[in-house]
């Protein structure tokens, strides 16, 4: 038997986390990638713009004008309103990645009743139409995939992806039916528009908050009290379990979904209906993807998800006054650094959950002047040989908390890895 | 229809980079969603990386395409290192880093190509690029009727696709390696019983998988769009990495199936566009077919349900050795 190769880093599983520990350990991921993109954007601007001046600029455009305050709570009721949808299949373990796709066609059903029936019927009638319809829309679109998947076990994840592609390819259509003009935009339409609360933006937003909020409420209750939410949990833990209790998963996995489309459709009429009067393509805003973050960042958790949403939210709106004072000429700045917030997100999940040990006899080994690399190391022959077993070797990293540091370098931590792994295994 | 026919392989290349890329990650038992990210990414970088090269007054053709090809590898493969990373270390939820991936693959992409790679005067010499190098033909095979116009006039990012479909098929069924990785990807634990290093395998093929569609954006630029890049190009990129993923399921896992199935995927990818005597209306019905075509392909393998179009067993599931 050859020499015991001691890994640096042993890792354990935790479940005693306390839960502001938890929390506290999420804040500080997200600080510190606010503080890398920091960095990074006024190290690569093209004027000369400090590091505080980012998040001069991130405040004032979120929360400069009472205007984009509203806007920021409209569109953080609306991606809450969507991640809470999402919750509702992902608690079932049902990967719905067709939320653009639903609210698309919760869109497009409620700009056609707009369209055909608008100034031809009484506007009340029309407002009940819209809704009926958009919902309905919402609903068949995540309706067919789980069909699929309740009787023949189809991949959901990819099914509702294509629904998505096949949303986009309707709006379009109907786009061009529409305005033959060829320039694949439309007007907003004047009639049978939702009635708005007061004037302005704060007229519009004040219904989709106030629809946010009661869908918000009502769902975690559905979830929490109803029978049907004990049930959607059962189906996810084990559908063998489930059966065995007598409950027809088809019928949950379908219902379930019909549930999620139907409020991803319910966003659809309320961006159509109250905030924007039209459709387009990218109506949904990526809402579906960025819902499934919040949802899952959220922890299925209302309070947090509604303060991930207003995070998310904050940064897209305060990234696009970043990119105007610090001289970007792109939008796209905003879901690039969204993106590193969520791989920091991502990352420091790891260390809630599972716990790290690191070798310190090791560190100091390395740091020692090497003798021979004939393998006598002291240290590691005494080690009793039942320990091998249990041991894992991964990353060489200095100590544990760089590891989320470095994640821009993983590929080469990764490379490392394999490396070290060789010794560990080969001998 | 000679044209088609070639229009339909040079299209069809993109997906297979994507699909081998992902089938490589796959049967190590990384479901990777960030695909469409990385891409994107992969196109970035080789957008960059020709850029690097023309900026001399007389640029060199082969080194502009090397190093195209290597830039978009190591941006394609720095996020596949990312996921990687995220997944095989750090053991999170798979899907949910993969969504990541892409939504920062996407915007980083929009971001980089509009901001660093796209000053002053580089859409000329991209597309210069894209044109005289990428699409430089086998000389002499106008010559040779509608054979050499669908098989001997394409660029070198073609005949690489299909030589890495090869390989990788080859690889898969008859080597070592490939036996290993397929272990890995159905069972880590045993495959980690039996001596082999699942870590090490894990990593080694999602970086090469990411590094193989990261040449699906860079071939999507340069070959089939002839080194323009247009506005929407991110939301296009993204558009054919769904369907790569798609089509790893429609070939069921073998990428000398890719080869086929993602010129299939080419030829009705590009039908809307080439169709002629339709209105415009109508065009936007037939962009519907590639997406309706891969939903009835996943419904009928998932009703055909045999043993032999199964995914990976581990499919999706982090690896921890103390789980047991």
């Amino acid at each position: 038997m050859g020499r015991i190769k001691e890994p640096l880093i042993h890792i354990t599983r935790r479940e005693d986390m306390p839960v502001w520990k938890g929390l506290l350990i999420r804040v500080a991921a997200i600080v510190v990638a606010l503080c890398i993109s920091a960095a990074f954007i006024s190290a690569a601007s093209p004027r000369s713009r400090g590091f505080f001046d980012y998040f001069g600029s991130l405040f004032s455009g979120a929360f400069g004008t009472e205007r984009r305050i509203w806007i920021l709570l409209q569109n953080t009721a609306l991606l809450l309103a969507v991640a809470v949808a999402l919750v509702v299949a992902f608690k079932m373990k049902f990967w719905n990645l067709g939320g653009n796709g639903q609210i698309l066609m919760g869109c497009l059903a409620c700009a056609m009743c707009m369209y055909y029936l608008g100034g031809k019927l009484p506007d009340p009638v029309v407002w009940l139409l819209m809704l009926v319809t958009g919902v309905v829309a919402g609903a068949i679109w995540a309706l067919i995939p789980a069909i699929f998947k309740a009787f023949f076990n189809t991949n959901e994840s990819l099914f509702t992806l294509m629904m998505n592609y096949i949303a986009v390819c309707l709006v379009a259509f109907f786009i061009a039916l529409w305005y033959p003009n060829g320039t694949g935009a439309m007007p907003p339409l004047e009639d049978a528009t939702f009635p708005t609360f007061g004037s302005g933006q704060m007229g519009r937003t004040l219904p989709v908050l106030l629809v946010a909020v009661l869908v918000t409420a009502v769902i975690y209750c559905y979830l929490r009290f109803h029978k049907h939410g004990f049930e959607i949990s059962v189906v996810s833990d084990s559908t063998n379990t489930a059966r065995y209790a007598g409950i027809n998963v088809k019928k949950v996995i379908i219902r379930t979904m019909i549930l999620s489309g139907a409020l991803c459709g319910l966003v659809g009429v309320l961006l159509v209906g109250s905030v924007n009067h039209m459709v387009s393509t990218s109506m949904d805003g990526n809402m579906g993807f960025t819902g499934i973050m919040v949802a899952w960042m959220g922890n299925f958790n209302p309070l947090i998800m509604a303060a991930v949403s207003l995070f998310i939210i904050f940064l897209s709106r305060g990234m696009a006054q970043v990119c105007t004072d610090f001289g970007y000429t792109s939008e796209a700045l905003s879901d690039t650094v969204i993106g590193i917030i969520y791989f920091f997100f991502i990352a420091c999940e790891f260390f809630i959950r599972y716990k790290v040990h690191i070798n310190n006899k090791k560190i100091a080994n390395i740091f020692r002047p090497k003798k021979k690399s004939g393998g006598k190391d002291p240290e590691s022959r005494t080690d009793p040989p039942e320990e091998e077993s249990q041991e894992v070797s991964f990353e060489r990293a200095e100590d544990a908390e760089s590891i989320s540091a470095k994640q821009e370098q993983c590929s080469a931590n990764g490379a490392d890895a394999s490396e070290i792994c060789i010794d560990g295994e080969g001998n | 229809m000679d044209v088609f026919f070639s229009n339909a392989i040079e299209f069809g290349v993109i997906f297979l980079f994507g699909c081998v890329g992902e089938i490589l990650t796959e049967k190590s038992g990384h479901l990777n969603l960030g695909i469409p990210g990385i891409m994107c990414v992969g196109a970035a970088g080789g957008c960059f990386g020709a850029k690097l090269c023309m900026a001399g007054a007389d640029p060199n053709g082969v080194l502009t395409v090397l190093v195209s090809v290597l830039f978009a590898m190591i941006f394609a493969g720095a996020l596949g290192g990312i996921y990687g990373f995220l997944t095989v270390s750090l053991r999170c939820n798979q899907n949910v880093t993969g969504l990541a991936c892409t939504i920062f693959g996407v915007g980083f992409t929009s971001f980089f190509l509009n901001n660093i790679v796209l000053t002053e005067g580089v859409s000329a010499k991209l597309a210069q690029a894209g044109r005289s190098y990428f699409n430089a033909h086998i000389p002499g095979a106008d010559s040779l009727g509608w054979f050499g116009t669908i098989f001997l006039q394409h660029g070198v990012l073609v005949y690489l696709a299909i030589v890495i479909a090869v390989l990788a098929a080859l690889m898969l069924r008859y080597t070592k390696v490939g036996l290993h990785l397929r272990a890995v990807g159905e069972n880590p634990a045993t495959a980690d019983a039996v001596g082999i290093n699942v870590t090490r395998y894990k990593y080694t093929f999602i970086l090469a998988g990411a590094a193989v569609a990261g040449l699906g954006g860079l071939c999507y630029i340069m070959g089939y769009m002839n080194g323009i890049v247009d506005a929407t190009v991110d939301q296009t990129i993204q558009g054919i990495g769904w369907l790569s993923i798609a089509l790893v399921i429609f070939t069921m896992w073998k990428p000398a199936l890719a080869i086929i199935g993602s010129i299939l995927f080419g030829a009705l990818y590009i039908l809307s566009s080439r169709i002629t005597g339709i209105s415009f209306v109508q065009t936007k019905l037939l962009e519907l077919i590639p997406y309706v075509v891969t939903i009835i392909v996943l419904i009928a393998t998932s009703i055909a349900g045999r043993r032999e179009t199964q995914p990976p067993t581990s499919l999706g599931l982090s690896y921890f050795r103390e789980d047991r």
